[in-house]
Formats: C-alpha cells, sequence, structure tokens
C-alpha cells in the first residue's frame, strides 16, 4: 500500500473530487500508468483515531482484492467541534506488475458538525455503484436519525455483532433489514462459514439428509472471558439460528424450539479462554436415535473435523478460512447479493438470545 | 405448537453457502492414470476442489494404468504434482491427508478384463466403506485407439448403469482428440453410444472451463446493452486469434497427424465462434445453449470447392526467434518428418450465412511460434454512418472494437473516439477496460477444475455434444482435404512473426487489417 498524498482539502466535495482528479492524472505522467479500480463504495465509521487508522489500513488491505472507494469517518460528537478531511489512494502490484490504485477518503468530525457528514459522504459516492456500510464498534441506538441519514444509500450494513452489548443491537440491525432497502452483513456471520460448511457437508450423503428431521439436541461450546459480555454468545446463538431456520424449525417468543420429531433442547454453553473469544469450539448434534455428530475445531491442522457415528464412516474436513478482519471484510464484498439466509436468521437470534441472556 | 416434517431432497443447510453445490461422492476412475494429463492437471484440479470445500466427504479417486504402483506410492507421486501444479499452492497439510485417503490405484492393462474385474471389486467396497452408493465417473485418459476396448469392457462387465433405469449415475469423460475427421469422429461416437447413453458423455474441450470463455455468454446475455448491436447491421466482421509462442516441444507424433487446425481451429476455436454466434438460448441449460451452439455450426458458409485458398491460408513456422530466444523450424523439431507438409499456422475467413451474421466476415488465425500467447476475440463494428468531424480533424475516425482477452490478462475492453482536449476539435481512440485480475483479484480457478466438478454434478452445459463435434468436422473435412491434396504445401514463416504473408493479404484484400492483440 502506498500513500500518494497526504495534502489536507477543505472539506467541500467539489474540491475533495477536484484533489482526486489531480491525484489521478499525477499517477498517469509516471511510466507505468496505473489502473483505476473501484467495485464498491466502502464507508467505515469510526468514533476514535485509533478505530481510525486501523480501519483505513483494513480497508487498505481489502482493496488489494476488491477496489473500492474507501471513505474513513472518525465522528464523535463528545469532541471538539471540527470537520476536517483529506485523500489519499492505495495502490498494490496485481499481475503482470500493473499497479491497480483505489482511493481513500477520510473525514473527521467532531461536536455538531458531526451532523454535516451524512450529506457529504452521500455525494462523495461513486455513482451507479453499490455502497456498504462497515460500522465499527456498537452500534448507537442513542443516535437513531444520524444512523439513519448515514445508511440512506447504503446497500449493505456491515456490523460486528461480537462488540454487541446486548440483543437490542441484533433487533436493530433485523428492523433495518425488514424496513430499509439495506442488506445487513455481520462478520460474526462470517466467521461461522466454515462451521456453517463443516455441518453443511454432515448432511450431504443423502441417507443423512433425512436425519435433519430427527436432530433432538445441539449443543454450542464456545471461547469466553472473563466477563459475561453478550457479544461472546452471539457467534453461538446465529449457529443455533441458522440451524433452526434452514430445517424450519419453530421457535416461539421465549426462545423454545420445536421440530418435526418435538421440542428440540440447545445447549450453549462457555469455555473460557484467551484467544478467539466468543468463537465456536465444539458443536454436537444429537439425533433422536441416540447416534451424535459431531465438529470440532483442530487448530493445529487449521481445519474443522466432522464425525458422525454410527453408519457414516467418512470423515469431512473444512478448511478453518483466515480470520484476519480485511479477509473477513473482502469475504462479504465479494458476495454481491444480500444474504437471504442471514435475514432470516437475524429474528430466530433474537427469539434465542433470552437463552443466554 | 407442531411442526410438519418437510421433504427433504437438497441439503437446505448448503443454502448461501459459498459451496452451494456440492455433488453426491462417488467413484472417480481415471484411466490413463500415469500420464501428463493426470499429473499435471486432473489430480491438481481435484485437490483444489478439495481445498474450496467443493469436493464431498466420500469422494473418491481411483487411479488405473499399467504401470505397477501401491496406493501410497501413487499417492505420494500425486502429492508431488499437486506439489508443482495446483492453484491451491502450498499444499494444505489437513486437506491433502482427507484428500489423500480418497485415493486409491489399481493397477491393469486396457484391454485385460482381470485388471478391470479388479477395479469393479474395488470399487463396490468403496460404496460401502466410504459412502458412495454405485456412483461412477470414468475419466478416459487414454489414446484414441484404446477408447472402444476400455468402454467395452466396462459395458460388458456391467460396470456402466442405465439412466434410463434410475438408480445411480454413471457418467465418461472423454478428452479431445474427438476424431481425426468426420468418419471417424462418428465412429468414436457410436462406440461411446454402443455402452453409454449421450446424456452420459461428456466430451472435455477445456476452453469451456475457462472463466473468460463462459464470462461470453454473461457478457451478451446478462447485459441488455450488447445484445441490440449484435448482428450485420452494426458489427463490420470479428476476428479470433489463438496465438503460441511455443513450438510442438514434445508433442511433434501427435501433432503430424493433426496440425493446428485438428488441435485448435475444429475445437477450441469453434467453440469461441458458435458461443460469439449463437442466438439467446431459452434457458441457461445444458441443451438449450448447445442446441444454439450446433446452429450456429450447421450455419457455417462451405469453404468454395476448388477456391479454398481463396479464404484460407495455412504455415509452417521457421527457424527464427521468439521472446528473444532462438527457435528452431517445425521441420527440425524431434520426431517431426523433415519434409513434413502439416501446418502449424492456419487463417480462415468465415461466414455464419443466417440472418443475423449474414456477410459479416470471421477472420480466424491459430499459430505456434507466434510473437506471442495470446486467445483474443474482438468485435469490430461499423463506423459512424456519416463522418460528420472529418473534415474538421482531416483524420478518419476509428470504429469502435470490443475486444474479448480470452488468455492471458483476461479482460474487455472497448474502443471508441474521445475529443481531445482543447479549443479545436481533434478525437483520439481511447480504451476503456476491464480486467478480471483488477476488479476481481483471486486467482480464477483452473478450467479442469470447473469441468470436473460440473461432471460429477450432471451439468453438461460446458461440454461438447455429439452433433456439434460431428457438425464441427463435417464442416472442416473438405478443407482438410483439399489441403491434404496441394501439392504446394504450407506458406513458411519465420518463428516470431506473426505468420505467413498470405495471411495479411486474406484479410487486406478486404480492406480490414488483423488486430495486434
Amino acid at each position: 500500500m502506498t500513500d500518494l498524498t497526504d495534502a489536507d482539502v477543505r472539506v467541500d466535495v467539489n474540491a475533495i473530487e477536484k484533489s482526486l482528479s489531480e491525484l489521478w492524472r499525477g499517477q498517469q505522467d509516471g511510466e507505468d500508468a496505473v489502473t483505476r479500480a473501484a467495485l464498491w463504495n466502502v464507508v467505515a465509521h469510526t468514533s476514535t483515531s485509533e478505530a481510525h487508522v486501523q480501519a483505513a489500513e483494513t480497508l487498505g488491505r481489502a482493496s488489494a482484492v476488491v477496489p473500492q472507494r474507501t471513505i474513513v469517518v472518525r465522528s464523535n460528537p463528545a469532541a471538539e467541534a471540527e470537520l476536517t478531511s483529506w485523500i489519499s489512494a492505495n495502490c498494490h502490484l496485481v499481475g503482470g506488475g500493473k499497479q491497480v490504485c483505489s482511493e481513500e477518503i477520510n473525514i473527521v468530525a467532531g461536536g455538531d458538525r458531526i451532523h454535516r457528514v451524512p450529506p457529504v459522504v452521500s455525494a462523495l459516492l461513486i455513482p451507479d455503484m453499490p455502497v456498504a456500510f462497515w460500522w465499527i464498534g456498537d452500534l448507537p441506538n442513542e443516535h437513531e436519525e444520524y444512523v439513519e441519514l448515514l445508511l440512506e444509500p447504503a446497500d449493505r450494513l456491515i456490523v460486528d455483532s461480537v462488540y454487541f452489548d446486548s440483543p437490542a443491537d441484533l433487533a436493530l440491525v433485523s428492523r433495518i433489514a425488514e424496513q430499509t432497502s439495506t442488506s445487513p452483513a455481520d462478520l460474526n456471520w462470517v466467521r461461522l462459514e466454515e462451521w456453517r460448511a463443516a455441518t453443511a457437508s454432515i448432511f450431504d450423503p443423502p441417507p443423512m439428509r433425512t436425519r435433519l428431521n430427527a436432530i433432538r439436541r445441539v449443543r454450542v461450546i464456545a471461547g469466553s472471558s472473563d466477563h459475561e459480555f453478550f457479544g461472546e454468545s452471539v457467534e453461538s446463538l446465529l449457529y443455533a439460528s441458522w440451524l433452526s431456520a434452514q430445517v424450519g424449525h419453530a421457535v416461539d417468543a421465549n426462545g423454545k424450539v420445536e421440530g418435526a420429531a418435538g421440542s428440540i433442547d440447545y445447549a450453549f454453553e462457555r469455555r473460557h479462554q484467551s484467544t478467539d473469544v466468543g468463537g465456536i469450539t465444539l458443536v454436537e448434534i444429537s439425533f433422536e436415535d441416540g447416534a451424535c455428530a459431531s465438529i470440532t475445531r483442530d487448530r493445529d491442522r487449521g481445519v474443522l473435523v466432522a464425525n458422525v457415528d454410527g453408519s457414516v464412516t467418512v470423515q469431512s474436513v473444512t478448511r478453518t478460512l483466515d480470520q484476519q478482519m480485511e479477509k473477513l471484510i473482502v469475504r462479504q464484498l465479494k458476495r454481491i447479493d444480500g444474504d437471504r439466509v442471514l435475514r432470516r436468521v437475524l429474528p430466530i437470534a433474537i427469539k434465542l438470545a433470552k437463552r443466554v441472556a | 405448537m407442531s411442526v410438519v416434517a418437510p421433504a427433504i431432497e437438497a441439503n437446505p443447510l448448503r443454502e448461501g453457502l459459498e459451496q452451494e453445490r456440492v455433488p453426491d461422492a462417488s467413484c472417480l476412475v481415471i484411466f490413463g492414470a500415469s500420464g501428463d494429463l493426470t499429473q499435471r492437471k486432473l489430480i491438481p484440479a481435484l485437490y483444489s476442489l478439495a481445498h474450496d470445500g467443493l469436493l464431498p466427504p466420500g469422494q473418491t479417486i481411483i487411479g488405473y494404468a499399467r504401470p505397477d504402483y501401491t496406493d501410497d506410492a501413487f499417492r505420494m507421486a500425486m502429492r508431488e504434482s499437486c506439489d508443482k501444479f495446483a492453484r491451491t499452492r502450498p499444499v494444505d497439510e489437513a486437506v491433502w491427508d482427507n484428500f489423500a485417503k480418497g485415493l486409491f490405484y489399481v493397477r491393469g492393462e486396457f484391454s485385460e478384463p482381470e485388471g478391470i474385474l479388479r477395479l469393479n471389486a474395488r470399487m463396490k467396497e468403496f460404496d460401502e466403506s466410504r459412502g458412495t452408493g454405485g456412483r461412477r465417473i470414468y475419466y478416459l485418459a487414454v489414446p484414441p485407439q484404446f477408447f472402444p476396448t476400455v468402454t467395452e469392457l466396462l459395458g460388458r462387465e456391467k460396470m456402466v448403469s442405465d439412466p434410463e433405469q434410475g438408480g445411480p449415475f454413471t457418467r465418461a469423460i472423454i478428452e479431445k482428440p474427438f476424431g481425426h475427421d468426420l468418419a471417424s469422429a462418428k465412429e468414436l461416437n457410436r462406440v461411446a453410444v454402443t455402452t453409454f447413453r449421450e446424456r452420459q458423455v461428456f466430451r472435455i474441450d477445456h476452453y469451456l472451463g475457462k472463466e473468460t470463455v463462459q464470462n461470453l455468454l454473461v457478457l451478451r446475455f446478462a447485459n441488455g446493452i450488447f445484445e441490440p448491436f449484435w448482428n450485420r447491421q452494426y458489427i463490420d466482421h470479428v476476428q479470433i486469434t489463438v496465438a503460441e509462442s511455443i513450438g510442438v516441444e514434445k508433442r511433434g507424433p501427435y501433432f503430424e497427424t493433426s496440425g493446428i487446425s485438428r488441435d485448435i481451429i475444429q475445437n477450441h476455436m469453434l467453440q469461441l465462434v458458435s458461443l460469439i454466434g449463437m442466438e439467446p438460448p431459452v434457458a441457461f441449460e445444458a441443451n438449450a445453449v448447445r442446441d444454439e451452439k450446433v446452429k450456429v455450426l450447421r450455419a457455417l458458409r462451405e469453404f468454395p470447392r476448388g477456391h479454398e485458398t481463396d479464404v484460407s491460408v495455412r504455415g509452417q513456422y521457421i527457424d527464427g526467434s521468439v521472446l528473444g530466444e532462438k527457435a528452431i523450424a517445425y521441420r527440425k523439431e524431434v520426431k517431426v518428418d523433415p519434409n513434413s507438409n502439416v501446418e502449424t499456422y492456419a487463417a480462415l475467413k468465415i461466414f455464419i450465412d443466417n440472418w443475423r451474421w449474414a456477410d459479416v466476415p470471421f477472420y480466424l488465425r491459430a499459430g505456434k511460434r507466434l510473437p506471442k500467447r495470446v486467445t483474443d476475440i474482438s468485435i469490430h463494428f461499423r463506423p459512424a454512418p456519416y463522418p460528420l468531424f472529418n473534415k474538421l480533424t482531416n483524420v478518419t475516425m476509428q470504429p469502435n472494437v470490443l475486444a474479448i482477452r480470452i488468455q492471458p490478462d483476461e479482460g474487455i475492453s472497448l474502443k471508441f473516439d474521445s475529443k481531445v482536449p482543447g479549443p479545436t476539435v481533434r478525437t483520439s481512440p481511447v480504451t476503456m477496460e476491464f480486467r478480471y485480475a483488477t476488479s476481481f483479484g483471486a486467482e480464477p480457478p483452473e478450467a479442469y477444475e470447473r469441468l470436473l466438478l460440473e461432471t460429477m454434478l450432471g451439468d453438461s452445459t460446458l461440454f461438447a455434444r455429439r452433433d456439434e463435434v460431428e457438425t464441427a468436422w463435417a464442416w472442416l473435412d473438405p478443407l482438410l482435404n483439399a489441403w491434404s491434396a496441394d501439392p504446394i504445401g504450407p506458406e513458411l514463416y519465420p518463428s516470431g512473426t506473426w505468420g505467413p504473408e498470405a495471411a495479411d493479404k486474406l484479410i487486406e484484400r478486404d480492406g480490414r487489417k488483423w488486430r495486434r492483440p
């Protein structure tokens, strides 16, 4: 990644666009012209300078795989009143030694100037290109109007539910999904993808598929810290909700789950660990005939291993994917359409949350 | 609260996953497993599928060949292949360990019933132990002369299920060449359908597994803007170039019997012509797509009898240099006849005689030892109807060109004229570019990965159908016969050039030029 310029400019949309044009013109003068590319507008919303730097670095690395116009916003209503911006380009070498660059615009707002952020961001988006809004940290329920204005042009809202401090945050995301055209996306859900794939592989053989209706108990163990923080349970909740949503279980308002073979017992357990807090470490699915399928994480080999006792003896191995933040963001952005499964899962997760709250 | 058990057919847990379609486990037998294709392409492709989580847990791969390997020795050899050739390198130990557990070897001759029976016995074991349930895929990576023997043995030993009877599937994958001419292609197909039904036969043309080739369909039929212009009203001509910088290397004996026309034009190039020329299919489904492709092949104008050279040029490379390296003449290559008249270059001017393409020439050229390796399709549009700016600029306006780069550096570009900034009206051609690597970053899967997966899933959209193969031969045979009867032979061209001069004249006669790809 190369910072091509750090030139400060006034927060005037025309001035920013003009500076961007000059930036590109400067790049074309060299012997090896750069290619400018963008598939997404990605707006990262942060509230601290530390998060701002991290978001810019993360999206800079992500832009090597998914070229984008990046807008990083640092907005803090409690800070001194200010509104500043600067631009830069993230350049990467691709095949054939070609240099590909994506733009990065940074906006810092404090005090009552934060209300100027939504229109500025909106005006800086590349037309006809989808908009992903990455909200870093807990969702600010107290500034709902500000959030609504910011999200107005968003096709996708990316959150990380591991930071959620209560089921109300899940409910807010679910409400946005239901009431607006913004699709929800959750990095915690992306972390879960390999667990979903490993679970799906258990039920790929046709004889196993019928056993989806014979599930009686699901035990999910996740890593936890010393603190009893809600976000640490969300990955387990999403997993259980996904299983129920896809198999067609009925989940009542109290989180009671009913399947074709009767009620299903979901057990959410926590195991203290210092790393991968909130991450699932073991899943056991028991069937009405007493058989049990299990998925365990083999950290040394970097895989999830699925086994079923009884008739099926072939082990399934699912490679665990890189969980670095930019990789999670990239996996989100590579999905062009909204995630219909997550939309289905969120309302169930809110109900099941009563079991872990 | 009561829930009615839904009937579960597809695995609902796959919905929304990157691996949304995973095939049922089967025994995939590679006949000719000691060959180059298995080591360089097939096993690395299968490993990469496993790496990406696209193979079912019990997928079983059995190598069948003459050398005396054990299962472990075969696994070791295949591990080396994956280390060298797999797209997803370095090899992931955990994925490999699990993949290797499904890798087996059976020693046997292609014509030996005992070997085939040993194979059958092992597959039956795997049906129980690995859950392959009688499902079979036979990859016939064997020399053409062994094809009838192997298929007949499979049939005789009842190792092929009949899809009309239901039950577990059997599929056969056939590698090109699909015959040497129309008669041999028909014979090959006749043999195939004595054992398999046509829908069980998957004829691999690896070009169809390339992302960019598949993108031709997406470009044409997923975008509303191109199709209205995709016809004789707006298109002046089409050029397709398949250029290779290498010579025949170790393939001299094969090339002596095939030449570039049989090696490239009859299959890869005509696939590209049919994808460019086809009408929209009624569905993205195997027979709907292939029906439209074969219509294009049927509409190809016959070569003018006795005047074949008016529309065709053949060449052969001589000493020269490619990319700064000295290159020897074709006739000096290993196991090549020093007096050979086999063509290493061919250029054709062809027409699709139908409503859409009437009188629009398609210029095709394919050759070896050309300046670079590139496969490129360019659609040349007619110029603007009235030269509004010519008097002002004194410059002839450039026609628009839509260029589709199949390999390498895959992408699409559109050339159009733009005003040069300044007080006077001056125009200059500019290019709008889309590059896969720039926009999508990740390495696309290898063609064989896609094609093997499609076979396991039973989708033959990306495979050549019998009538496609036979129609292509029926069209090309007269030209090949005319060439072989021509005592003059191919025009020689120095290695590292864009082919014989006659190829330039072929297109320049029409007031056009080859595009520099």
